[in-house]
């Protein structure tokens, strides 16, 4: 190119930056004097402030320790927690059984079908007979709800054979003229008994009770922890179950021939944890300060960058900003003073959209990063600022502005084409784009999804996430397995789009190819549905 | 480009929107001095500047701009200027801010475009007001505001759609002045009106548009020389009709009077040139104290009838 030609064609460019910038500043300061647009930002940066609020709030609190297994509750109101009667044997819904009770041995029975019927002797007795006692214990005394019969409520019986002509519930006796009963549960008493065709008797002896002193509640709170310390790989060692639970009644759910374990599998380089499979009740209460921390910090800025940014800012900025950016202009008239100048009608949308997304995007990217300054000040961790976030942060917001740039094409493309009925078509696809988001998150792999674009934005935030955080998936596994609910394996899972080499750059570069190649088809459809449109 | 070629060139165009008819087989061609496009509501004179500005894609023949089709080509918008008929703009915009955004998207710089803006809006008569938002105008400085931001880039060809439509008649002398001075300059000024006084004050070169058609293109005065030579009336608001009466029916170009109401005498005429040569005489010897002379023909009304009648 000769030096005419270059001056020629910065001469051209020139122009075009100039006309570019004038559309674009004309765009930004209509929206500015727009209150639609104020609104919508407000609305958005409002949401962002109670999502800080939570935030801190969340973090202020430290983490209590969760008791993930529930054997600190006693469930049966005896004064011992669950893990405590599991140690002795004991019910943990019998309040009449604790550590130390004393307990039911038994001698004997009348079964449905035996002969003889009766037996005499001094016993503790359960089941359904006449009784001819000598001696009754009276202070053994309960109600149906125990089983054992409450002889402070002893009415005459009725006429004809029990259980033939008249029932009793359980727990309950009746008395006779000459002070025999039929009784029903359980009860103690020195006599002798018949049992009527059917019905059944057994009858034993309790142990002697010994006091034992219960045990504090915490105890049972994250007494089964994780040995590693989650932090070099290199460390792990061999996971015991440190509550006995699992050794008390052993399985081997890993099926590695060794009960009660815990089997790590690491990646190709050995230096991230891919899959733990633990057997049943090993390490299932462990310490979540140590891990939940780290894990809730993360789910948070995912889950914010996923819902908020990308599946509410993202679908209704567009709708609010985008919808009428020519449309409006047609509407209005006021276009005839732009076409009026040398600028193309495709040149027009595509400042137009510029205007609109420089906006946009510096609102989406002023927002991120006061996100990320405010959690990474405050999130876990012993730095001061937590620099490892910004990727991500960056990241999200990078995603937030590509669906904005797709949205912003399509619903500027459908307000051009359908100008009347253009609204309704955007929050259908409004609609459609968050149940598309939804089911990326649940099942990533699934193929509808990947016909919307938060699909695309989303698995953009699973690759970035993952490039930043490469650990992230140790924590995913760490929570499925041992239980800690830190919500992270919903709201991240890995990268799907990796095109077979399970790189997260992959599925990085390949997200944003889908969503830039989205934006430039839909604004050349606009511009190919524009530039034959003839304006009245 | 070769100079030869003339600004606006309409070969055989047509123009329907669907059943309706917006022009029917137009052909014209304009270059230079101030063409004053006349029609009632809907004769297509909008229709036919939208065809010019590529607004409008023609049904049949063509449309060149410079030897250009503006349909699918913007280049011949350097040239142009073009004020709509569209009263909407950017309410809360000046007008500096207005003009200076679309010079802008000429491909002038910021400074260029400022520089220019306060030129034209100076030429237009706004340079004091010019830092008021144009929510605050009044109709008449709006549409100066459109001729300013339409003149920003120095054009060549300017068209101007019912740009004195509404405004009051302060504003609608000084933008006759601003059209008449663009004449002069030497620039092609395209402007419609359905308002044949308002068109003869700035130009004598016409097209009529009628129902979508060419009625009539050339000199207003031959048009309208023709138009005298046909039955006319002129109209006087005076104290003694009777007497006044006497007097004109003597004079030649006269050949019929009538009283249609008090105080009213209608003179009929067949050239309305030598009718009014003699009125100030016949008025002064008869002693008469006349308040008013209309012509309640001389307008675009009367121009069309007699223009159609004409035809058929």
């Amino acid at each position: 190119m000769d030096a005419k030609g270059r001056a020629l064609s910065e001469t051209v460019w020139t122009r075009l930056d100039r006309k570019a910038g004038a559309i674009t500043e004309l765009t930004i300061r209509q929206l500015r004097h727009r209150i639609s647009t104020w609104v919508v930002l407000s609305v958005g940066a409002l949401v962002m402030a109670l999502l800080l609020a939570f935030y801190v709030d969340a973090i202020r609190a430290d983490f209590e320790p969760v008791d993930n297994d529930g054997d600190s509750a006693d469930w049966d109101n005896d004064g011992y927690p669950q893990g405590q009667e599991n140690k002795y044997g004991t019910s943990d819904w019998d309040g009449q059984e604790y550590p130390g009770s004393g307990y039911y041995v038994m001698t004997g029975e009348v079964d449905w079908n035996d002969d003889p019927r009766s037996h005499s002797g001094n016993h503790t007795w359960e089941g359904q007979g006449y009784l001819d006692a000598e001696w009754v214990d009276i202070d053994y005394t309960g109600s149906r709800w125990s089983g054992i019969i409450d002889w402070g409520d002893v009415n005459p019986c009725s006429e004809g054979d029990a259980l033939d002509d008249w029932w009793l519930d359980w727990g309950e006796a009746c008395t006779y003229d000459d002070g025999s009963y039929f009784v029903s549960g359980k009860f103690r008493a020195s006599g002798s008994v018949s049992v009527p065709e059917n019905a059944y008797m057994q009858w034993g002896h309790m142990t002697l009770a010994s006091y034992v002193e219960p045990e504090p509640a915490s105890m049972y709170i994250d007494e089964d922890g994780i040995l590693w310390d989650g932090e070099d790989v290199s460390e792990i060692g061999i996971e015991v179950d440190d509550d006995g639970d699992c050794l008390a009644d052993p399985n081997d759910n890993n099926r590695d021939g060794i009960p009660c374990n815990v089997i790590w599998i690491l990646d190709a380089d050995g230096d991230e944890i891919v899959e733990i499979r633990a057997d049943y009740n090993v390490n299932e209460d462990p310490e979540e300060s140590k891990y939940l921390g780290e894990s809730s910090h993360r789910t948070f800025i995912i889950g914010t960058g996923k819902m908020a940014f990308v599946m509410m800012l993202g679908i209704f900025i567009p709708l609010f900003l985008a919808l009428g950016l020519v449309r409006d202009e047609t509407e209005n008239g006021t276009l005839h003073y732009l076409l009026s100048k040398p600028i193309h009608r495709a040149e027009f949308i595509l400042y137009r959209l510029l205007g609109y997304l420089l906006l946009a995007g510096t609102y989406i990217l002023v927002l991120v990063l006061l996100m990320a300054l405010v959690t990474s000040l405050i999130g876990p961790g012993d730095s001061l600022i937590r620099l490892s976030d910004f990727p991500v942060w960056l990241g999200i917001g990078l995603a937030t502005v590509l669906v904005l740039a797709a949205y912003g094409a399509l619903y500027n493309t459908l307000g051009l084409i359908a100008p009347k009925y253009g609204v309704y078509f955007c929050i259908i696809l409004g609609i459609w784009e968050f149940i598309m988001g939804m089911f990326t998150m649940t099942l990533p792999s699934a193929s509808v999804p990947m016909l919307s674009i938060s699909h695309w934005a989303l698995q953009l935030i699973d690759a970035i996430v993952l490039i930043a955080w490469p650990d992230t998936l140790q924590y995913t596994q760490i929570a499925t397995a041992f239980g800690i609910d830190s919500g992270l394996p919903f709201f991240w899972q890995p990268p799907v789009h990796t095109l077979g080499t399970q790189s997260p750059v992959v599925a990085l570069l390949v997200s944003i190819t889908v969503l830039l190649l989205i934006t430039v088809a839909m604004i050349g459809i606009g511009q190919a549905s524009f530039k034959n449109r003839e304006i009245m | 480009m070769s100079d030869k070629t003339p600004a606006v060139l309409v070969d055989q165009a047509s123009k329907w929107y669907g059943e309706v008819i917006g022009i029917n087989d137009v052909s014209l061609a304009i270059d230079g001095g101030v063409t004053g496009v006349l029609g009632p509501n809907g004769a297509g004179k909008s229709t036919l500047f939208k065809l010019l500005m590529g607004r409008l894609k023609p049904s049949q023949g063509s449309v060149r701009l410079f030897g250009v089709d503006p349909w699918t080509n913007t280049s011949p918008y350097r040239r142009v200027g073009y004020v709509s008929e569209t009263e909407r703009m950017y309410d809360w915009m000046t007008a500096l801010d207005f003009v200076t955004t679309l010079a802008r998207l000429h491909g002038m710089t910021r400074e260029e475009a400022t520089a220019r803006a306060e030129h034209v809006l100076d030429f237009v008569g706004l340079s004091d007001v010019q830092n008021k938002e144009l929510g605050k105008y009044s109709k008449g400085m709006r549409q100066r505001v459109k001729i300013a931001h339409a003149l920003v880039h120095d054009p060549d060809l300017i068209i101007l759609d019912e740009p004195l439509h509404g405004c009051d008649p302060i504003a609608r002398t000084s933008i006759m002045s601003v059209i008449r001075e663009l004449g002069s300059q030497g620039k092609t000024v395209i402007i419609s009106s359905h308002i044949l006084e308002e068109i003869e004050r700035i130009t004598e070169q016409i097209v009529i548009l009628h129902n979508g058609r060419l009625l009539a293109l050339g000199n207003l005065h031959a048009i309208r020389a023709l138009l005298d030579k046909h039955p006319h009336r002129i109209l006087l608001t005076c104290d003694d009709p009777r007497h006044l009466a006497s007097e004109f029916i003597s004079e030649d170009p006269v050949y019929g009077v009538r009283f249609p109401e008090d105080g009213k005498l209608e003179i009929q005429t067949n050239d309305l040139s030598a009718a009014h040569a003699i009125l100030p005489r016949v008025i002064v010897d008869s002693g008469a104290a006349v308040s008013a002379i209309e012509n309640p023909d001389d307008n675009l009304e009367s121009l069309l009838g007699y223009l159609i009648g004409g035809d058929s």
